[in-house]
């Protein structure tokens, strides 16, 4: 009874470390990234231009005042601390290519990348998860083969050049964004089905008699849940990366979009808003997938 | 699959002689405008016709190749040097061990095409097109080492515990000898295996930043902005040989994915 009570203990501490671990990493995210972003956005071209400088009727005396005191706020260490206490009120500055608050832009265009988001992880998941299942279940190896290639050619087709074709085809977009995130989950789904279908429980259940759906769910899917939650956050980092060709190719008025624009426009803060906003989510993302991982299996 | 596996080598040794040798043979320079003949079609002059500015296509698809296929492993080799530069640190003892782990989990949360783009945003418009295809490779080398030096760092401490490594430190070999002669050894194998993993991964990522714009910047062509001419549907109707870097670059990610799922002594 003891040495359960110590197992127990163990095992809490051991998560416990783990969520600190990965809180500790969120925090360190948001620090250093908004730290490369007040840099960044610091050393832009054309930062220290001041309109001040041809306003005639500003005298020499007033512009060098204010020109100090520009210089003084602008030094790399008070600007950081100003542009991150902005950014954790949600303030990230004014895009230079729109002349809007960054909020105001990610506010406009968050929905359609969370239904994107939402489309392409789920059934990414879903869809690798079913052909990673056909892979290995049914023990058939023509299936095998050809769901290894069919993730191989998907795999090996750019986003972008998918996300294109679909567009002309006129197909949804959401399906570019299903298939471009398909391969890229498909060979762990695989690894983890593979594991459970030899498991010793697995095969003792079946020996028993247990039914199919009892089967699935008791020797699959909980067994799996902390990997496969684990994926998803993967998955969701991937589909960033992936979202930004895809709507911006395929014209869907999102996230992904507005960062090619800032891109292309050189829009800095823009640019750093979005890297920092992203970053906090896929961190914090990432690292409860990772928290969740280190969760025994029920 | 063996034969599968010799096939894929085999392709991707042409393509690299391709990419090597080709331009050589090159009928035309890759920047080379025949204003005379803009969107031809292939036939005798041209081989594969010319773009909407007259340039040979086909001419422009044998540098391309050299550029993606010559600079994507060198950026994948500058990952793998950085991995292996700050693994053995995360390896250690201290407080350098938890700070490097947090910071390889934030590099690899990181979306890096974000931070790429920015990068990228950074350069000045007036850097020449062959600094600038330099600079998108070197920062894919760069932002690339996070995944690379956590396998390393799980290896590295692995081997910490091993009976081998025991059994050199109790004969007295310095650690730098045992680090470089025997340690050496075995991340070569995982090294290589990263190495197979991230370069098909950068073809891809040039080709997708290429497609939108972001990547190798004109004249210089690379499949990545060769994949540009595909936004033009009537273009591809017109003349569907442009398609061509396409087929090529599906045709290397295959046989790079056949050669990255095979264990590496049958590769060797």
């Amino acid at each position: 009874m003891s040495d359960q009570g110590s197992a127990a203990h163990r095992k809490r501490t051991t998560l416990a470390r783990r969520l600190t671990h990965s809180l500790v990493a969120l925090v360190f995210a948001v620090v250093v990234g908004g730290f490369l972003a007040a840099a960044l956005v610091r050393y832009s071209p054309g930062f220290e231009i001041d309109d001040n400088a041809w306003n005639p009727q500003i005298s020499a005396a007033t512009r060098a005042v204010i020109h100090a005191r520009r210089e003084y706020e602008n030094e790399l260490p008070r600007f950081y601390v100003r542009y991150l206490a902005m950014a954790v009120r949600g303030n990230f500055g004014e895009s230079d290519s729109f002349h809007v608050p960054v909020s105001d832009l990610l506010r406009q265009r968050a929905g359609v990348t969370v239904g994107l988001l939402l489309w392409g992880v789920g059934g990414g998941m879903l869809l690798g998860g079913w052909l990673a299942w056909l892979a290995v279940w049914p023990r058939n190896g023509v299936l095998a083969v050809t769901s290894g290639s069919v993730s191989g050619l998907l795999l090996a087709i750019p986003p972008a050049v998918m996300a294109l074709a679909f567009f002309l085809w006129d197909v949804p977009v959401a399906l570019a964004a299903v298939l471009a995130i398909l391969p890229r989950v498909y060979g762990t789904m695989r690894s983890v089905w593979s594991g459970l279908y030899g498991s010793g429980s697995l095969l003792a259940a079946r020996a028993r008699g247990v039914g199919r759906g009892a089967l699935a769910w008791r020797y699959v899917i909980l067994p799996a849940a902390p990997q496969l939650i684990a994926l998803t956050g993967v998955a969701f980092v991937t589909a960033f990366g992936v979202l930004i060709p895809v709507e911006a190719i395929c014209d869907v008025p999102g996230i992904g979009q507005l960062t090619w624009h800032a891109a292309v426009a050189r829009d800095l803060p823009l640019l750093c808003g979005l890297a920092l906003i992203i970053t906090f989510i896929v961190a914090a993302v990432a690292s409860f997938g990772d928290w969740i991982e280190g969760v025994e299996p029920v | 699959m063996i034969w599968v596996r010799r096939a894929a080598i085999v392709i991707l040794i042409l393509v690299a002689l391709g990419a090597l040798f080709g331009p050589a043979f090159a009928p035309y320079s890759y920047g080379e405008q025949f204003r005379d003949a803009p969107s031809a079609l292939p036939g005798g002059r041209f081989l594969l016709g010319t773009d909407q500015i007259g340039r040979d296509y086909f001419s422009r698809l044998l540098y391309a190749t050299r550029i993606s296929i010559v600079l994507a492993p060198a950026a994948a080799a500058v990952s793998i040097v950085l991995a292996l530069l700050i693994a053995p640190l995360g390896a250690g003892r201290g407080l350098l061990r938890p700070a490097v782990s947090v910071f390889t989990t934030i590099c690899l949360a990181l979306p890096w095409i974000f931070l790429f783009i920015i990068l990228r945003a950074e350069l000045p418009l007036n850097t020449s097109p062959v600094l600038s295809v330099l600079a998108t490779f070197a920062l894919m080398g760069v932002a690339g080492w996070a995944w690379p030096a956590r396998v390393f760092a799980a290896e590295i401490g692995r081997m910490e515990n091993s009976g081998w490594l025991l059994h050199a430190r109790a004969c007295g070999i310095p650690a730098k000898r045992i680090a470089i002669v025997h340690a050496w050894q075995h991340l070569r194998s995982v090294a290589l295996a990263q190495f197979r993993v991230l370069v098909p991964a950068y073809i891809l990522a040039e080709a997708s930043l290429g497609l939108l714009g972001l990547g190798v910047p004109e004249p210089l062509p690379s499949w990545g902005n060769l994949l540009g001419d595909l936004r033009h549907p009537d273009l591809v109707r017109a003349n569907p040989w442009i398609m061509a870097p396409l087929v090529l670059l599906i045709l290397v990610m295959i046989c790079l994915e056949t050669l990255g799922s095979a264990p590496m002594g049958e590769i060797e």
